[in-house]
């Protein structure tokens, strides 16, 4: 016990030493968020947030934590520690403990050397994009010399995507020939050393060009479905499929890839690119192994932005490919997607149009999301937007076209 | 938003800096002389300050941005980080702007958006931009190079006292958004006291007006400006505190590092 009081005490002067120059700031965020199905007029959201943002900054130490409070309904309270970490500062190095949110790569609204930080795709793709990561507990070493980094991350504890539970308009069950069985006894990853991830990039900034160049041990952050056939006798005795035994499973990935963007006269161009080595991907090949073929795969983007005025325009090419590919896998082989995005400021930059969209072009499909924001004051904004969902339902956008909606955020920043 | 020359908000208007010429009464200058000693006259090698933005509507309702910025000159290339730190919504956004001497090379620009926790290289677009939703544009603020006009002498001025040029300068591209500008620099110091911005159409648009200026560790500086629309009835003006001149800022201010640290 007085061997605890002592190191309290310990911690405490020394905090206040290491934090006798230091600014502390909180700010944040209140905001309610309602939207409506156009299909049924169901309010699928009625949320209200408080965002906190606390922080104590010094010379050599800071310290960040960031609580978030979602209240959907009446009294549905949902609590999350986006980030809490604390920030060592040394001459060349930087050195950042806890949980934090890791963002890597150039490109907008796609996620291919951005793989640190898993997601929360629990609504999808629509939350704002610094609420759809998920902070993972890392250590983050970052070193510099020049214009350049070199940046070391230890991910101790595993944290994989969120998805749709069942229940959610985002859920879509996987269909089976048969009725499935989930042993989820090998969803979990345990936090041991052996199960780190780790992670390394090195960036570079110049006049000319922006790039960096990364690698990654990794664990896939979607589970692999492994599915086992069992069969029962019928009553001539012949095997007839009764059941399928799903065990979901993650596997570890190698990931190596890199990204940059440069400037030619009024245009930023963007590109990113990453080999995934070790994906387990579906198929129907009688003669596979759990229903799984593993396979790499080649995934990337090149991004073009443009500004005129107070209108900025930006688009995107983004790639998929299954190396080694068969005709049992059930994802395509070739997998291609665009994004557009129009962004205009009006009235002094108080009103904000915009409208951004991802199109699938293999199976035409498309999410189209246009908003107005309104700035009524420094502090205080009106969104109105609508995300539309439409195309083929073979696609990951059409597949939701009766979620199209019509929503509001009204946000007050302090 | 985009970031601006970095020379440019320190001093605020490159245009009014203020230097000294013992002489210039002495002989006939040329527009294009006056205005050349106003735009190259010294500002130390680097400088650190507090800008405080006001952007007054018709109505007289007022929207503040405050912004923390360094500048430093490293010779061929001078750069500038900004740090916002009001209002709430864009707290924390910084930019980082290397403008080079080579009138030939583009700024380098980028942005770092708290939000998305990542650095984005923006292009360095037209001139002709508004800053921030204020009544300055780009090239008001000091990215105007000294032969994308043609300047006249119209005529010297004595007005309370003060002698002025009224330099004319008239942009070389017809399709530049200001038809001309018009200049009163004091004689004595090569500061500009007031500018007037006419339209496409020739009409008055904007009447930039120094209210204060003030010596530095040597160095002339504007401190508070106010620029007018008179077509649209609007307002913004720029003062700037806590300037500190030539402290020696190092250069590792100026990475992506810093942008991402913060103030």
């Amino acid at each position: 016990m007085k061997t605890k009081g002592l190191l309290i005490a310990i911690l405490f002067l020394t905090g206040q030493m290491v934090f006798s120059q230091t600014n502390v700031g909180i700010d944040g965020f209140v905001r309610n968020y309602t939207s409506v199905l156009y299909d049924n007029g169901d309010f699928n959201m009625l949320q209200n947030t408080l965002n906190l943002d606390f922080n104590m900054m010094g010379d050599k130490v800071a310290l960040k934590a960031n609580p978030m409070l979602y209240l959907y309904g009446v009294d549905s309270l949902d609590f999350r520690m986006r980030e809490i970490y604390l920030d060592l500062y040394f001459k060349s190095v930087d050195l950042r403990i806890g949980k934090q949110q890791v963002v890597w790569g150039k490109a907008d609204g796609v996620f291919i050397t951005d793989i640190v930080s898993p997601l929360n795709l629990s609504e999808f793709l629509l939350p704002d994009f610094d609420e759809i990561r998920i902070g993972v507990y890392a250590a983050k070493l970052d070193y510099y010399f020049g214009n350049n980094t070199i940046e070391a991350i230890w991910v101790p504890v595993y944290a994989g995507n969120e998805l749709p539970i069942p229940g959610s308009i985002w859920y879509k069950s996987p269909e089976f020939p048969a009725p499935p069985v989930f042993d989820y006894s090998k969803e979990n990853i345990k936090p041991t050393l052996d199960n780190s991830e780790a992670y390394l990039k090195f960036s570079s900034t110049s006049s000319a060009i922006d790039f960096d160049l990364i690698g990654a041990y990794t664990w896939d952050q979607t589970p692999s479905m492994h599915i086992k056939k069992v069969f029962e006798p019928d009553s001539l005795g012949n095997p007839v499929l009764s059941e399928l035994l799903v065990t979901p499973e993650h596997h570890r990935l190698g990931i190596a890839g890199g990204s940059f963007s440069s400037t030619i006269k009024n245009f930023v161009i963007r590109g990113e690119g990453a080999w995934v080595d070790g994906k387990y991907f579906q198929t129907a090949d009688p003669m596979a192994t759990d229903a799984l073929s593993q396979n790499n795969y080649l995934h990337y983007v090149v991004g073009l932005d443009y500004g005129i005025g107070n209108l900025k325009l930006s688009t995107q090419f983004i790639q998929k490919i299954i190396l080694d590919y068969n005709d049992y896998l059930l994802e395509d082989e070739y997998q291609n997607m665009m994004t557009f995005l129009a962004h205009y400021d009006a009235l002094r930059e108080t009103l904000h149009l915009e409208f951004f969209a991802y199109v699938g072009l293999d199976h035409p499909n498309a999410l189209l999301r246009p908003k107005v924001t309104y700035d009524f004051s420094d502090s205080f904004s009106i969104l109105l937007g609508s995300n539309i969902f439409m195309g083929d339902t073979d696609g990951m956008f059409g597949r939701y076209d009766n979620n199209s909606m019509l929503y509001t955020k009204i946000k007050y920043n302090f | 938003m985009r970031t601006l020359n970095l020379k440019v908000l320190t001093v605020m208007v490159l245009l009014f800096i203020a230097g000294t010429n013992a002489n210039a009464q002495e002989k006939k200058l040329t527009g294009r002389e006056i205005i050349d000693k106003a735009y190259n006259l010294p500002t130390g090698d680097d400088q650190t300050s507090d800008l405080t933005m006001t952007l007054i509507n018709k109505s007289g309702s007022e929207r503040i941005r405050k912004i923390k910025q360094f500048t430093k000159d490293f010779g061929e290339v001078e750069k500038s980080i900004m740090f916002f730190t009001a209002p709430a919504d864009v707290k924390n956004t910084s930019f980082m702007n290397w403008s080079y001497d080579d009138p030939d090379k583009s700024d380098d620009q980028w942005i770092y958006l708290p939000a998305l926790k990542k650095v984005k290289r923006i292009s360095s677009d037209s001139k002709s931009d508004y800053f921030m939703g204020s009544d300055f544009t780009y090239d008001d603020l000091g990215d105007r190079k000294l032969d994308d006009d043609t300047h006249t002498l119209l005529r010297e001025e004595t007005i309370d006292g003060v002698d002025y040029y009224v330099v004319q300068s008239i942009p070389k591209d017809e399709d530049y958004m200001y038809s001309k500008t018009v200049t009163w620099i004091r004689q004595d110091n090569f500061i500009g006291l007031k500018k007037e911005f006419y339209d496409e159409d020739g009409e008055l648009l904007k009447t930039l007006k120094i209210k204060k200026f003030e010596k530095i560790s040597g160095f002339l500086i504007i401190t508070h400006s106010e620029m007018e629309n008179v077509q649209k009835n609007h307002r913004t003006t720029i003062q700037l505190s806590n300037i500190k001149i030539n402290t020696g800022i190092p250069s590792s201010k100026f990475t992506e590092r810093m942008m991402m640290r913060g103030i």
